[in-house]
Order: structure tokens, then sequence, then C-alpha cells
């Protein structure tokens, strides 16, 4: 199950932003921190609100909901009143193309 | 108790907080929220650059924040904060002897007899009044040990490695809309660290003081209890009747660090032309124990849920609620706990008492993450109704994700039973006097919780407030 | 940005088109409720998480409205030999029965009723027939009293699309001594059904009524929307059950509302142990004094099962009284959400009204949310509730392993036993069998 799925264009997600796509009918928040692109699932491990309105600061994604702050590398809990990791998805990059795997 | 003894001073219908001092300030910003309005409680602070950031990008969250939907009724309110005063600074500096506090102000604080309490019964006391805290003042024996409480601003001052480590992280800017309105214009306030293995023997206390007619407060409290310490935080607030609504929006913030103790209690007894709005959370590590005593009588509408994280293994949280809703009042209160640890417990009693027209909603939350093995809490609510035209409401969200927790919820509404009336009649008591015993043996196990003094205060203003509630 | 504004929830196959499709061949006043309908929905946003009673069910990721078309409306023959075999089991384990209907795929294929009832005035038919032969009864309740389109965007859906449905009658003083029985099979991936049951009590009539729907598991995300109203006029009794067995890929959407009138008993099961995703809106409605509703749940979950109560008890007359008992056993990775409100009306005094929700967790993934509400306006009453959630009984595990029962059949037994209580709240002829053997089979499932 564990599928290699294209979600966006490289240019799609330039640094220092987010952008909200779906893979296999998940919701993900593609992270661009400096040229590096990270994925996590797009729900906020708090209260399920999506994370792609929020702020990306560094590596570090804060929910626009309610403040919790995760680290777009690994998906750790940062803040309160997050206490739980949201999932992390591997990324490529092939040819001009973005693909995360899921499962 | 005798019962002559319990009829005396029901003289009175009216809120005995009531009374008003001339209004008196150094500086108040203009009525209404701006970016020029945080820049100049800012600067009138001396505050370090980042903290201006911090103010700046709060007032950007809390104006993309819609008002809440829920809870009380705040379609009235967003036209109270285009009037209100968000800064209001009564003095130049803050004392550490009541002699130097202005006669007025001074006279303030006797009159709610706090100079009296700090010498009986506590280890340190701080007193806001408007905007600014006026008094700050801990026993020379607890400031030996490095006790450190102070007014938030000489926290921010004093010891800022500290300060920047802690503030803002247990309750974040974006955690509500109110917060981050607090974020951005809070004032006054208090910083307290308790350091490691200390215990403090008696409780601290700030009493929070409004005299301007149309302003807001917004008290941000900070607070580290080191590794096995213990201590005691009491809160009180109280405020003049105007026929003009006023806001109250406080943020408190609470660390309690391994196998430390703290208690947080809360006697809010407002005007009822008050809005009180607050945040309060702890963070709540290994073996810690964490516990709200929230007592709310007063304000026209309090939307306030104290919480505990509980973070750390065998960590526990104690939430005490007691809600008392008179005529055109809506507390609107209850408390959360979040078990994200092993074999952490809580436990959440709220009772409320609704009368007249007046409204209480008990809301929490009980959440247990994937992995709280063993966790365990209970929670129980009990309502009592005075008459047909008060409203109660019950509002608990309970959310399991672990297989090992064990949860239990109950909740009951009653009205005072007329043959519990009848019975007390019966011994010769009044039907008023009757009814007051009544509601204080339903709200016993909280007032036993309570210091001698203030459990005495929480009777008296019981019985005063069942005055006028018979026929 | 063009200035054409989206319409949340329109698709391919659901559409103003269909509405009309719909409509064709009815009578005008049908018509036009059912455009008024459909501007509701037009008009209702999607609910999101953000809505109190969709919190816990994130319609982004569990409903996908576009892939789905509307269900074939054509008749099948009404040959019992030809029913599928897993619809012919369902049916043969039924008991007596005052009357019966078969719906496959959302279209009514047999109906039946004992002559003496129907010689007494005891309608029991398909609603299209019921629109041809009792139109000024149908007028006056469906999509009106009970369960309006204002109540939500799914509601609205229903009363917009609905293509067939139950129909009961039962006139005044007249009782039945066995259940009516209705089963419903559905075989078509992929589609979408809408139904309606409208069930009206007259007084001092009596009527036991069991509805069962059922699937084999489908391979596409099945939706089967169903609006159940039912009336207990004065002094009448009824009793509703809802036996939910679909397969998996099924999203089942059950809204119901039930209006009890003076001193009348409107009792209800619902039960459900199949499809992915159970959505159940069960709105009570005590209207007159002397009113009596029981409110009984159960659900059994396992894999990736989602299930979602959301109750509610109006007290709108005063001298009433309501009683819930929603009880779940979740294993696997499976998740309830139970929601429930007790509103007690201003003036309504005298009123008993409880509600109690218990869950047991079978599995380290299996996740329950409850939120027991409670709304009092009026200071002479009894509410109370309660909530729990737990793991089984080490104590009675154990009691029965030292009696010498294996380890899962103890396990089995204090399962069935924690939702037996359900049941045994409401003994209807062969549910309580019914049931249990179901229970047992998909708990044997797991050993």
């Amino acid at each position: 199950m564990s599928d290699w799925v294209r979600v966006a264009g490289a240019g799609d997600c330039p640094p220092g932003s987010l952008l909200s796509v779906t893979a296999g009918g998940e919701a993900v928040v593609l992270a661009n921190v400096e040229g590096h692109l990270y994925a996590l699932r797009d729900r906020c491990s708090h209260a399920d609100f999506p994370l792609h309105d929020g702020f990306l600061e560094g590596t570090e994604l804060e929910c626009i909901h309610h403040g919790a702050k995760f680290d777009v590398c690994t998906g750790a809990a940062r803040s309160l009143p997050a206490v739980r990791p949201v999932k992390s998805y591997p990324v490529e990059v092939r040819e001009g193309d973005v693909f995360i795997q899921t499962g | 108790m005798p019962q002559n003894e319990v009829i005396q001073g029901l003289d009175l219908d009216t809120y005995k907080y009531g009374f008003i001092d001339e209004e008196k300030h150094v500086f108040r910003t203009r009525p209404g929220l701006d970016e020029d309005v945080v820049r100049q409680i800012s600067a009138h602070k001396g505050e370090p650059e980042w903290m201006l950031d911090f103010r700046l990008k709060a007032l950007k969250i809390y104006e993309s924040k819609p008002m809440p939907t829920w809870g009380g009724d705040l379609t009235s309110l967003e036209d109270t904060l285009k009037e209100i005063y968000f800064y209001v600074k009564p003095q130049e500096k803050m004392e550490r002897s009541w002699d130097d506090v202005p006669a007025d102000i001074k006279n303030t604080f006797e009159k709610l007899g706090i100079p009296e309490a700090e010498q009986k019964i506590l280890a340190g006391v701080g007193a806001q009044y408007e905007s600014e805290m006026v008094y700050h003042s801990l026993k020379q024996e607890w400031e030996d040990k490095g006790v450190i409480f102070d007014s938030i601003e000489d926290g921010l001052r004093n010891h800022p490695e500290l300060f920047r480590k802690y503030f803002g992280t247990v309750i974040p800017t974006a955690d509500n809309k109110f917060a981050a309105m607090n974020s951005a214009v809070w004032s006054g306030g208090s910083f307290v660290y308790i350091p490691p293995g200390v215990e403090l023997d008696t409780p601290l206390q700030a009493y929070f003081r409004v005299n301007q007619e149309r302003m807001g407060q917004f008290e941000r409290t900070l607070i580290i209890a080191g590794e096995n310490s213990r201590a005691h935080y009491i809160e009180g607030c109280t405020a003049p009747v105007y026929s003009t609504e006023s806001f109250h929006s406080g943020v408190i913030e609470i660390v309690v660090e391994k196998g430390a103790h703290f208690r947080y209690t809360t006697i809010q007894n407002w005007s009822n032309n008050m809005y009180n709005l607050v945040t309060q959370r702890a963070l709540v590590h290994e073996n810690a124990t964490m516990e709200w005593l929230d007592g709310n009588l007063g304000s026209k509408l309090t939307m306030k849920y104290p919480s505990c994280y509980l973070v750390g293994e065998g960590a526990h949280g104690n939430i005490l609620s007691i809600a008392y809703a008179g005529d055109g009042q809506h507390q609107d209160t209850g408390g959360k706990v979040v078990h994200a640890a092993p074999r952490t417990t809580s436990s959440i009693v709220s009772k409320s008492i609704s009368k007249g027209t007046g409204r209480s909603s008990y809301r929490g939350l009980l959440k247990v993450y994937d992995g709280a093995t063993g966790a365990k809490s209970n929670v129980e609510c009990d309502a009592l109704l005075i008459n047909e035209t008060a409203r109660t409401d019950t509002y608990p969200y309970i959310e399991i994700d672990e297989q090992t927790a064990h949860i239990g919820h109950e909740a009951t509404v009653s009205k005072i039973g007329d043959e519990q009336l009848f019975y007390l009649m019966s011994r010769g008591m009044s039907e008023e006097v009757a009814m007051a015993m009544i509601v204080r043996g339903f709200i016993e196990p909280i007032a036993k919780e309570l210091p001698l003094e203030y459990a005495v205060e929480l009777n008296r203003l019981i019985e005063l407030e069942m005055e006028g509630s018979v026929g | 940005m063009s200035g054409l504004k989206t319409i949340e929830g329109v698709t391919d196959a659901i559409n103003a088109e269909a509405v009309e499709a719909r409509a064709a061949g009815e009578p005008e006043w049908l018509r036009e409720r059912r455009r008024h309908a459909w501007r509701v929905y037009e008009e209702t946003p999607m609910p999101t998480t953000r809505l109190e009673e969709w919190r816990y069910t994130d319609l982004t990721e569990k409903l996908d409205l576009g892939s789905l078309h509307l269900g074939t409306t054509e008749r099948l023959p009404d040959d019992p030999a030809s029913f599928p075999t897993g619809l012919q089991e369902a049916m043969a384990q039924d008991r007596e029965a005052s009357g019966h209907l078969v719906l496959i795929d959302g279209a009514v294929v047999h109906t039946d009723i004992r002559d003496d009832l129907s010689e007494k005035g005891v309608i029991l038919c398909s609603l299209r027939d019921a629109l041809r032969k009792h139109p000024e009864m149908v007028d006056r309740y469906l999509a009106t009293a009970a369960v309006p389109p204002e109540e939500g965007k799914f509601q609205a859906l229903n009363a917009a699309l609905w293509s067939d449905g139950v129909f009961l009658h039962v006139p005044r003083g007249v009782r039945l001594d066995v259940p009516v029985r209705v089963t419903r099979w559905i075989s078509e991936p992929g589609a979408a059904f809408f139904s309606r049951t409208l069930i009206v009590a007259e007084p001092t009539s009596q009527v036991s009524y069991v509805d069962e729907i059922l699937s084999d598991d489908l391979d596409a995300q099945t939706l089967t929307s169903s609006a159940v109203e039912v009336i207990t006029q004065d002094g009448a009794q009824v009793q509703y059950v809802a036996v939910q067995r679909l397969g998996t890929g099924a999203f089942y959407l059950s809204q119901q509302r039930t209006l009890a009138y003076r001193d009348s008993t409107l009792d209800t099961l619902n039960v459900n142990l199949g499809a992915s995703v159970s959505r159940v809106d069960l709105n009570a409605r005590l209207l007159g004094p002397g009113a009596n509703s029981d409110m009984l749940g159960l659900y059994f979950g396992d894999g990736d099962q989602h299930f979602d109560h959301n109750t509610s008890q109006d007290h709108v007359a005063g001298h009433a009284n309501s009683d819930l008992l929603y009880k779940g056993a979740l294993d696997g990775s499976s998740r309830a959400v139970f929601r429930g409100v007790i509103r007690v009306h201003e003036g309504a005094q005298q009123t008993d009204a409880y509600q109690t929700n218990r869950n047991l967790l079978l599995s380290d993934r299996a996740r329950a949310d409850s939120l027991p509400n409670l709304e009092i306006a009026a200071d002479d009453v009894k509410c109370s509730h309660g909530a729990t959630v737990g793991q089984l009984d080490e104590e009675s595990l154990f009691y029965l392993m030292s009696r010498g029962l294996p380890r899962e059949r103890a396990e089995r037994l204090v399962v069935l036993g924690f939702l037996g209580e359900v049941l045994s709240r409401l003994p209807l002829g062969g549910v309580q069998e019914k049931v249990t053997r179901a229970i047992a089979a998909k708990l044997a499932s797991h050993h």
C-alpha cells in the first residue's frame, strides 16, 4: 500500500508557501521550506481543521485555527493545543512533478 | 449555624462591591482598538521590540477570527468594543507598600478587605486597578527562597529569559478570538515562579478591580511551578455597576513541572454589566497535580473553561466549578481535560444554580488520546433551578481514542424540592432561610475546598442572592 | 474569478433536471414541494466539521457525491424465488407479520397485508400507490410536519429526489398484534437511493413496524438516504425499529422524526451493524402531555466503520417522558459518535427525560466520542444524562473463564450481554434473536 501519487507541479508551491492537495482521497498539505518540499496530512491533530491556511515560519507550520505548531519535516507537535504529531509523507520531485508516497 | 446568624445581613439586595471612585488616570488610549492603540500600550510599557511584534501579529489574528457563535450571546459586544477604553493607566508606577499607593485607590482596596487579608492569611498580594498593577508585595521569607511574585510587566523586564521561554506557549495567540485580543493589548496580571521544592503554606492573591466606566481589562498571568513545588494562587474580581457594558478578558498560562502541585482559585464577582471572557490553561507534567477552583458569581456573561493538558505520565487534573446565574446573567463555564500520557487521572465537578432569568451552562471537554493507557476521568454536573424562568444547559464533549481509558460522565438537573422546603419550614424556618440552607448544602463540596475566609464570603453571597427569590 | 457561483452538492446526477424528471406526472402540489426542497438544497451549504452537528463526520472525506448516479427505479418482478439470496435469508428469519413490503434498489417489488387488517382500514403500500389512492393523507404529512427540507442539506435533498417509499396508516382504535415488516435490499454499487417512510397512527391505534435494510459488500460508494416520519396521535402506540445491515461501501443516512401527541407512546430502536458510514438523525418531539418515548440504539463496529448518531428529545409539552439508551461496541479501527440533546422547552413542566450513552472499546484503535447535552428551560423537571467509555470488564471475563469458557467465548458473551440490555427493553417478535445472531456472527468473524 505504498503508492507514489503525483499531487502537484513543482512550481505550484513556491518557497515559504503552503499548498493544499489530495492524494488517494486524503487531504495533504505541501510546505516549501527554502526549496525543500515536505508533506503532512492536512488535518491538525488538535481539532481536525485543515492546516493549509496556516503560517509557515522556517520549518514550523502554525495552524491558523487555534495556534498549534508542527515541524513540517517530521509532523511533530511543537505547541499546545496539539499534543500529537500529524502524519508526514515522503516527497519526491521527478521531472517537474511532485509525488508523495501514501499508505 | 444558628438561624439568626443567617438572617442577619440580609438587608442588601444590591451588589455590595458596586461603589464608584472618582475617575482618575494618568493616561488612557482613545476608545476602540486598532494598531495605534496597540503601539501606544507597548510604548507606555517600554517593551522590547519582540513584544511589540507579538502584539501586532496578535491584532491581525484577532481581526481575522469571527466572533464565536456558540456559548453566550455576543451580539451587542461588537458595539461595546468600539466604545471601551482598552488601556487606562491609573498611576505612574507600581508600589510595594500600601502607604505609597494613592489614597483613593488604597481606600478602594481597603473597602475590599485586601490589606487586612494580606496580613492575616496571604503569602503575597498583587492588586490591579484599571489596566495596571498598582501594588505588588511578597513576604520576605518567600522572596528569600527565590519565589518570584511580580507584575507581568516586571516579569518581562526582570526575568526576560524565563519569561520568553514560556510566554504564549500554553495558550497560543490563535487559540481563540479573545486570547488573540488579549495577546494584542494585555496589561497587568502576575508573573509567578515557584522554585523547585519550595512549598508555600499560605496563598498568593491577585485582586482585580475595574473602576473606570466603559473599560476593558486584559490581565495576563504566567505561572511556572517548579519541580515538586507547591502553591495556591487566588484571584478575585469586582467592579462598580454602570449602565454601560464593560469587558474583561484575561489569559492565564500555568506550567506545572514534574511532581509539583498547583491550585488556582477564582472568585469572580464582577458587576452585572461585565463581559468576562477568559482563557485559562495549565500544562501538567509527570506526576504533577493542577487544581482549578472556579467560582463564577458575577458578570453579565462569563465564558470560561479552565483546562488541564496532562502531558506527563501520572499527571492529575482537578476542576471544581461553581456558577451562580441570577437575573439577566449567563454563566457559560465548565472545564477541559486532555489526557495525553499514560496513567493520567482527572475529575471535573460542576455545580450551578440558576435563579430568576439566569442561565447556567456547563460546557466541557474530556479528551483521551491514543496511548494514554489507563487514563481515568470522571465528570459530574449538577444544576439547581430556583424558579421556572431559570435555564440550564449541559454540553459535555467526550472524545476517547484509548481502549484502556475509563471514563464516566453524569449530569442531573433538579429544582429545590418542595418536600425539602416543607420539612425545613415545618421546623420553623422562613422560606428564604430554608432555601439558602438548601443551596448552601448544594455548593458545600466546593466551599469546603476554599480557605475559610473565602468560604464564609461565598456563603454570605449566596444568602444575599437568595433574598427576594421567594414568591 | 468569474461571477458564477458554484452550488455545493450539484453534480452530473444530482441537479434540477433530475428533480424535474422525478416530478414528471406527479400532482402539482408535490412537484412544487420537490422544487421548493431543491431550492432549499441549493441554498444550504454542504455541512462541514465546523458545524456542530457534523463535527466528527467529515463529509469531504466520507462522501463523494460527484461519483454517485441515481439508482434505477425500474420495478423488478414480484417473485420471491428470484430475490437475491441475502434478502431471502433475511426474510426467512422473520416470524409472522401483519404485512410485508419489500424494496429492491429503492423500488417496491412486493406488498401484502393481512385481509382482516385491510378490512379494518389499515393501509400498507408504497408511497407512490398512496399518492394515487390517498393523496390527501400524503399531502397532509409528507415532508411537512416531521422532516421538512429546512431541517438540513440532506433532508432537502431527500425531499427533492425521493423515488418511492413506505406508507403505513392505522385507523382509530385498530390494534395490530404482530409487526409490519419492511425489508430493503441494495445491489447497485455507485448509486444514490432516496426513500421516505410515512407512518400515521390514529388515536388509540397500535402498531409495531420493523424496517430492515441489507446489502452485500459494494465495490463503490453507495448512498441510501431515507427520511422517516412517524406520527402518533392521541393515545396511539407505535414501535419503530430500523435494522441496518448494509455491506461495506454503503453510506447509510437515515433522518427520522417522531411526533408524539397526548398520551401516546412512540418508541424507537435503531440498530446499526453494517455500512462503511452510518449516520442517523433522530428527533423525537413530545407534543402532548402524557406522551412517552423510549429511544433505543445499538451499534457494533469493526474494520474502519464510522457511526454517527445525532439524537434530540424535544419536550415541547409538559408531563411527558423520554428515555434514551444508546450502547455500542467498537472493534478494529471503527469509530462511533453519539451526540444527543434533551431540550425542555419553556413551560414544559413535569418533564422526565433521561439519556444514556455507553461505549465499549474492544480494540486499541477504536474510538468513541460522546456528547450528551441538556438544554433545560423549565424548573420542575427530572433530567439526567450519563455517558461512559471503557473496555471489557475484566472481572466478568475472569468469572466466565473460571467457569471453563475459553477467553474468546467469554468476551463474546460479555459483549452480547452489554448490548443485550438495549434489545431486552424492546421485546418485539424476532428482532432480538435476529440482531443477536447478527452481532454474534460479526464477533465470531474476528477470532
